[in-house]
């Protein structure tokens, strides 16, 4: 038998990142929040926090949380969902503003209105601000436990590598920079005058998001520290998705942690007489990619969830899920009997 | 009395002797030094606002940051970036 969730965490204390990747439509939200609520009854206080640009969070807990910062609806269970858009308005006009109130300006030059306009339609801007606002509040350490509900895969992942980039792009602008300022003192000795001290102000902004993105960079790279999860159902698509996913993983040195198998309809009712064959089609289609599902990853499943009778929303039902994923991971039945008898 | 007028000019006449030297001295290496700089500063600019110029090199959300500071220079660098050269420019 696999290790599961609760194992897991068990067996790695140190864990306080969570990252929920892989494709959409698959119950990351719902084992992102599941995850959040079982962490914050065992006392962590833990952050939720979405990157997906529409509202998923809000949906699953039945509550506004789009755009409006950090929300405590539990005990120890706080989440976030940032609006990207909103975010990255402010940063625009605080930009502008800056600059106004630097050079006592009354108006930004055409010129410059016109980049900070154009850079902000910039595709990649949306990623940039909620990676941003992730590493923040990661460096922030105001939290025991953090869940990030990536939105679907290659996104996600593809975060972690910018990561990566950023943070080797700021050390060494950081490097030019204080090359240019060495050549700046040693200017000024010579002519016998003070240094620019203006200068010293973009070197600290430079290097606090230096140390920003390293601190974020050491979490997601340390397989102590963050576990990448990911869900599957048992379908065609989602597994060969998932073998990609893996293969992704394995490229940027990062380690998958566990796979969650979502959706799974209880064996047992193949047992019942009246059962239509649309739902006996649909048990059995299942039944055949689970076998491959347990060949393919097995050391990498964690639980395997069923499908519910009615869709998994607000505290009550999260919490019934929360319990099911840790507590009843194998899914009591002929489900894990059949599936692992070849073994 | 005496001495308070003195102070002024002999002030200036030190400070001319400096300037003096200065430029008889060390104005070149300082004039080499500044050029070396305006390098550094175009070429940082470059990595950093590159996208300013159609040179699109990282994502310009923490570009954004630097801007502000370097609003004063965003002329001259584009001046010289986008100047015609020819050899004459060797001498220089």
């Amino acid at each position: 038998m696999p290790q599961s969730l609760m194992e897991f965490f068990e067996t790695h204390p140190e864990v306080n990142v969570v990252i929920y990747a892989g494709k959409g439509g698959l119950g990351k939200t719902t084992f992102s929040a599941a995850t959040a609520h079982w962490m914050a009854s065992k006392g962590k206080k833990v952050l939720c926090f979405s990157t997906d640009p529409q509202a998923s969070l809000s949906d699953i807990f039945e509550k506004d949380l789009f755009g409006k910062g950090e929300q405590e609806l539990a005990n120890n269970l706080h989440v976030i969902e940032i609006d990207a858009d909103k975010k990255i308005s402010a940063y625009q006009e605080e930009i502008k503003q800056k600059i106004l109130d630097m050079y006592k300006l009354d108006e930004l030059p055409t010129e410059i209105d016109e980049y900070i306009k154009s850079a902000a339609a910039e595709p990649a801007m949306h990623e940039s601000a909620t990676f941003d606002a992730m590493a923040d509040l990661v460096a922030s350490e105001n939290y025991d436990f953090y869940i990030f509900d990536m939105p679907p895969f290659g996104h996600g992942v593809r975060m972690i590598s910018m990561a990566q980039i950023l943070d080797a792009w700021i050390e060494k602008i950081e490097e030019t920079r204080k090359k240019a300022m060495e050549y700046d003192a040693v200017a000024a000795t010579l002519r016998g005058t003070a240094a620019a001290e203006s200068q010293d102000a973009m070197i600290n902004e430079i290097t606090e998001i230096g140390k920003k993105l390293d601190l974020f960079t050491k979490f997601l790279s340390d397989p102590k520290k963050t576990a990448f999860l990911m869900v599957l159902i048992p379908e065609r698509m989602a597994i060969l998705d998932t073998k990609r996913a893996l293969e992704m993983f394995g490229k940027l040195n990062l380690k998958l942690s566990g796979i969650i198998v979502n959706q799974v309809y209880p064996v047992e009712l193949l047992q019942r007489e009246e059962l239509s064959d649309f739902l006996r089609n649909r048990i059995t289609g299942q039944q055949n990619y689970l076998k491959d599902i347990w060949s393919e990853f097995k050391d990498h499943i964690r639980a395997i969830c069923p499908m519910f009778d009615r869709e998994p929303k607000g505290l009550e039902m999260i919490a019934k899920i929360a319990e099911r994923v840790f507590e009843k991971p194998w899914m009591e039945g002929g489900t894990l009997k059949e599936v692992t008898s070849g073994e | 009395m005496k001495e308070e007028k003195e102070e002024p000019k002999k002030k200036g006449i030190k400070s001319a002797l400096k300037e003096f030297v200065y430029g008889m001295a060390t104005h070149d290496m300082v004039r080499y030094m500044l050029k070396t700089r305006m390098y550094l500063e175009h070429l940082f600019m470059l990595i950093t606002l590159g996208d300013m110029l159609g040179i699109p090199i990282l994502p310009p959300y923490y570009s954004l940051k630097i801007l502000p500071y370097a609003v004063p220079n965003i002329a001259t660098w584009k001046k010289r970036i986008f100047r015609e050269r020819d050899f004459t420019d060797q001498l220089f």
